[in-house]
């Protein structure tokens, strides 16, 4: 590479070389030195603490709470969204006509303001709403839906699969449509057909697919916010509590800005080896079945 | 060549860097020094993020504008980021606060002053005139800080009051609203006999943790009970154990009696699944718009809350949800003074108040409201309005601590929500909540 190339080269990556320093490297250089202290942003002055924080944090009800509340929220969230993004994209890769149209139909929940969503969902299960009068008049059933440490986690779990589920099932389409002709040809000339098709051809054959919506799935539950803000406000009893809430809380509410980066931290440093402890396991299983 | 390539980048950057801050302080110094060559003072008001409160404000700017030629005032609404409070706290952070707002609540003024962001309003000159003109002695002596200074000045004063549907207590045989715990549950035990189905009080906040629900629950009821005992002076918990006690045990006594509906419903007083609810003036035009039946002492109307047996129920207190106006710290002194000598012309013509109240439906904090011929024919043909008036000396403002939300979400979670949920005693509820918040003050 001669210095004019170079030269070239840096000028083109620059503008976002620019904007990676002032937008991304900066603000985390300063998040980590504000962890530190006990700055809450408009004092004129602060003390750095140490570790305080992070011990705090690491002793504090409510980022437990945000832990466990995260996996919880997965458990519910994850086999839910990948089993229903797979069930769409089957059935609109099935279709003989209008696929495009089908698509984008359903992707529009993921266009959708996740606060009016909120909005919505808070009616449709408010006391007085149509679908609670059925329960109770014709069922004899009563559900507190948003006041139940399972019913309220659920909800909100169920409320963004039916949010996430056209956009995931746009990747599993993509998947679907590039596994080749042939392949489904020469399993069926040794016998796969009907469920051992799908079992043992596609369901490996769209590994990159579940790769990408399970990581993607998995790396959302660690920025629930919206949700759980308009429905619950993390309760009852923190069983809706997530790690944006928290940091929301301490830096915005309490103005504990210094804890608060503090547990984004945490929550960063969580993130990151919950994603790669998902990765290995799929790459495992990916691997199985001839993905190196 | 690759080290060399490296280092040339990063020196690039760095340049940029330094010339973007360097251009941002020339900013702000051509400003300052604009200001004062030519004698003309530049300031930016924060308007509270609502169209009418805006409004509002920028024709009062405008007015003084035209016979201040040496002022300039830049009206804008505050950034909510995702909230206001953090839109300003991002503002002083980065330099960029203005130098007066409104909409600025007893508690996070408490937090601004203790971090020195404001600036205690009595020290300014002309405080006392303003107070006096405006006729708001009573109105802001409960608004004093624990360093006895002043640093907010309240605009309005929403004494918040209970709303009744007169026309199912009617049905029940009163003509009134009940005033007193006992009358309460009467009240309440005839509702379900009558109306299984109904609540006395919808209100799914009372089991959430959101901390600043606990003004139109906890407190309004704490200070009906207590005679508006102070909760906090400066870093003592100083709550009237016997009120709170009672307050906690009235929360029982509903929830045993199923008169409370804690869970999330849609309109519940307007479409009379219950028939009390907590409410403030800003619910009338929406009233107007959406539920034009609801006439005021025809099917509702309005009282103060409720109080334990033994008090006196015309003597009771309630909750004033009440915000103000700051001046930053971060402004020059010049900016300072002129913003308060702006403020003072505002509240120096009760007309302007008049234009206030009739734009943003909040009644005015001062202590004439409810005799001030200038108001007397608005609230004349507000009815409803009359009682938010009268009853701003019965109001109580927020606590001005400046951890106000750590101790409202710890009377949330050991004391209101478990006791309502039956998991704790009124008593064993309140001497937790103590300790809680005694840990928190330490």
């Amino acid at each position: 590479m001669n210095k004019t190339t170079a030269r070239l080269g840096w000028l083109l990556a620059s503008p976002y070389l620019i904007y990676s320093f002032i937008f991304f490297l900066f603000p985390l250089i300063w998040a980590l030195y504000l962890a530190f202290t006990n700055w809450n942003l408009i004092a004129p002055d602060y003390e750095t603490v140490g570790l305080q924080n992070f011990i705090e944090a690491f002793f504090s009800q409510s980022v437990r709470a945000a832990f466990w509340t995260t996996y919880k929220f997965m458990l519910m969230f994850v086999p839910i969204v990948v089993a229903g993004a797979l069930f769409l994209a089957l059935i609109i890769h099935s279709l003989p006509r209008l696929k495009g149209l089908f698509s984008v139909g359903y992707f529009l929940p993921y266009l959708a303001s996740g606060v009016a969503s909120a909005i919505v969902v808070k009616g449709v299960l408010s006391y007085n709403s149509p679908l609670n009068i059925f329960f109770r008049n014709h069922l004899g059933m009563d559900i507190n839906w948003l006041d139940s440490p399972i019913l309220a986690p659920l909800m909100i779990a169920l409320m963004m699969a039916w949010k996430f589920v056209g956009y995931y099932a746009l990747l599993f389409l993509s998947g679907l449509e590039s596994i080749p002709k042939e392949i489904y040809e020469a399993a069926e000339m040794d016998g796969a057909v009907g469920w051992k098709r799908f079992w043992y051809v596609t369901i490996p054959m769209l590994y990159p697919s579940f790769y990408t919506v399970t990581i993607l799935a998995v790396g959302l539950m660690f920025g629930i916010f919206t949700e759980p803000y308009v429905l619950t406000g993390g309760g009852p009893d923190y069983s809706t509590h997530t790690w944006q809430l928290e940091i929301y809380n301490q830096a915005f509410e309490k103005l504990n800005a210094g804890y608060g980066t503090a547990v984004a931290i945490i929550n960063s440093i969580v993130t990151f080896a919950s994603i790669l402890v998902f990765r290995k396991i799929l790459e495992k299983w990916g691997a199985k079945h001839g993905w190196e | 060549m690759k080290k060399k390539g490296f280092v040339q980048m990063a020196a690039a950057l760095l340049t940029v860097a330094l010339i973007s801050a360097g251009c941002q302080n020339a900013d702000k110094d051509t400003g300052a020094k604009e200001g004062k060559s030519s004698q003309t003072v530049t300031f930016d008001f924060w308007a509270a993020p609502n169209p009418t409160q805006q409004a509002f404000w920028k024709s009062m700017a405008d007015e003084y504008m035209k016979d201040h030629p040496n002022v300039k005032i830049k009206v804008s609404p505050m950034p909510e980021s995702p909230s206001s409070e953090a839109g300003i706290q991002s503002a002083i952070a980065s330099g960029h606060a203005p130098a007066v707002s409104e909409n600025i609540s007893r508690g996070f003024a408490a937090q601004l002053a203790a971090s020195r962001a404001i600036v205690p309003l009595d020290e300014l000159k002309g405080f006392d005139e303003l107070i006096e003109q405006r006729n708001m002695k009573t109105t802001i002596s409960s608004w004093e800080f624990a360093d006895q200074h002043q640093y907010v000045l309240p605009i309005y004063s929403n004494a918040m009051l209970f709303g009744w549907r007169m026309d199912i207590l009617k049905e029940l045989g009163y003509q009134e609203p009940p005033k007193t715990y006992s009358e309460v549950m009467e009240v309440g035990q005839k509702l379900k006999e009558k109306y299984p189905d109904k609540f006395l009080w919808a209100r799914a906040d009372l089991v959430k943790p959101t901390w600043w629900a606990r003004w139109f629950d906890f407190f309004m009821l704490y200070n009906a009970a207590s005679d508006g005992n102070n909760f906090i002076k400066g870093n003592q918990l100083v709550v009237d154990d016997q009120a709170g006690v009672k307050t906690l045990q009235f929360f029982k006594e509903l929830q045993k009696n199923d008169l409370l509906l804690t869970r999330e419903a849609t309109d519940p007083f307007e479409n009379a699944t219950s028939i009390m609810v907590d409410l403030g003036p800003w619910t009338f035009p929406y009233w107007a718009e959406k539920f034009p039946e609801m006439k005021f002492q025809q099917n509702y109307a309005l009282s103060l809350p409720p109080v334990p047996d033994d008090v006196d129920p015309s003597k009771a207190k309630t909750f004033a949800d009440t915000k103000g106006l700051v001046i930053y710290a971060s402004a020059t002194k010049e900016q300072q003074q002129a913003a308060f000598d702006f403020i003072r012309w505002v509240y120096s013509d009760v007309k302007h108040d008049l234009d206030w109240f009739k734009q943003t439906n909040l009644p005015p904090a001062r202590d004439d409201l409810s005799i001030n011929e200038a108001f007397v024919s608005y609230l004349e043909e507000n009815p409803q309005l009359k009682q938010y008036a009268e009853n701003i000396p019965n109001a109580i403002p927020p606590v001005d601590n400046e951890k106000t939300v750590e101790i409202q979400e710890l009377i949330g979670k050991e004391a209101l929500t478990p006791v309502i949920k039956g998991q704790k005693t009124p008593e064993k509820a309140w001497e937790d909540m103590k300790k809680a918040i005694d840990g928190v003050l330490k």
